[in-house]
C-alpha cells in the first residue's frame, strides 16, 4: 500500500468510515492477532474487545 | 523517496506505535476485567453441591478416595490457587467428573472449565518449579 493511500484510509477511519476502519483492521490483523493470544491460544473474545477498543479510540489519533 | 512520501511513512510508523499501545492497554483492561470476574464469582446462588471446596473439605474428599496430598509441595501450590480453580481441579481429579458435568453444576460453559483447568495446572507447574528452584 502506498503511503498516500494509507493516509487517506487512516483519515477516513478517524472520521468514522466503517469501510476504512475495516481496512485498518485488515492491515493490522497480524498485530491484533499477536496481542489476542492468551497462553499461546487465540482468544476470540479478547480479539473482539481489542477491535472495539480500536474503533472507539481511533478518532483520538492525531494526524 | 521524496519528502512527502517520507512524511507519510513517518505517519504510518507513528500510527503503528500508537496502535500497539492502544491494543496493549485494551488487553490489560480485558485481562483485569476477567480476573476480577473470576475472583468475585458469587457462590451464594449455587446449589449446595457446587459450594466452594475448602481445605477441610478437600481432606475429607481425599480420605474418601485414593487421592492424597502426600507431596507437601503440591498441597502448598494447590492451596495458593483461587478457590474456584481448586474446586474445579477437585471435581476433575478427585471426583473424576467430566468437564461437561462440572460446567452444569457450576452453571458455566465446558470451555470455561477447560480453561480453568489449564490455568490451574499451569500455575501449579510454575509454583512447583519455583519451590524446586528454592531448594
Amino acid at each position: 500500500m502506498k503511503p498516500e493511500e494509507f493516509r487517506r484510509i487512516l483519515e477516513d477511519a478517524i472520521l468514522g468510515s466503517h469501510e476504512a476502519l475495516e481496512k485498518i483492521f485488515e492491515l493490522y490483523d497480524p498485530l491484533i492477532n499477536k496481542h489476542s493470544r492468551i497462553d499461546g491460544k487465540l482468544d476470540e473474545d479478547l480479539k473482539q474487545y481489542i477491535l472495539i477498543h480500536i474503533a472507539l479510540n481511533i478518532s483520538k489519533f492525531d494526524i | 523517496m521524496n519528502h512527502q512520501q517520507e512524511n507519510e511513512d513517518v505517519l504510518r510508523a507513528r500510527f503503528t506505535k500508537w496502535l500497539d499501545i492502544v491494543i496493549y492497554r485494551a488487553k490489560l483492561k480485558y485481562l483485569r476485567k476477567n480476573e476480577t470476574k473470576l475472583e468475585t464469582v458469587s457462590f451464594d446462588e449455587l446449589p449446595e453441591s457446587s459450594q466452594p471446596v475448602y481445605e477441610g473439605d478437600l481432606r475429607q474428599i481425599a480420605s474418601k478416595t485414593d487421592f492424597d496430598f502426600e507431596e507437601e509441595r503440591l498441597a502448598n501450590a494447590f492451596a495458593k490457587l483461587p478457590i474456584k480453580r481448586q474446586q474445579i481441579l477437585a471435581k476433575l481429579f478427585v471426583e473424576e467428573k467430566k468437564p461437561e458435568e462440572i460446567a452444569k453444576e457450576l452453571n458455566c460453559s465446558a470451555q470455561h472449565v477447560y480453561d480453568q483447568r489449564y490455568q490451574a495446572l499451569k500455575k501449579l507447574r510454575i509454583e512447583l518449579a519455583k519451590e524446586g528452584d528454592e531448594k
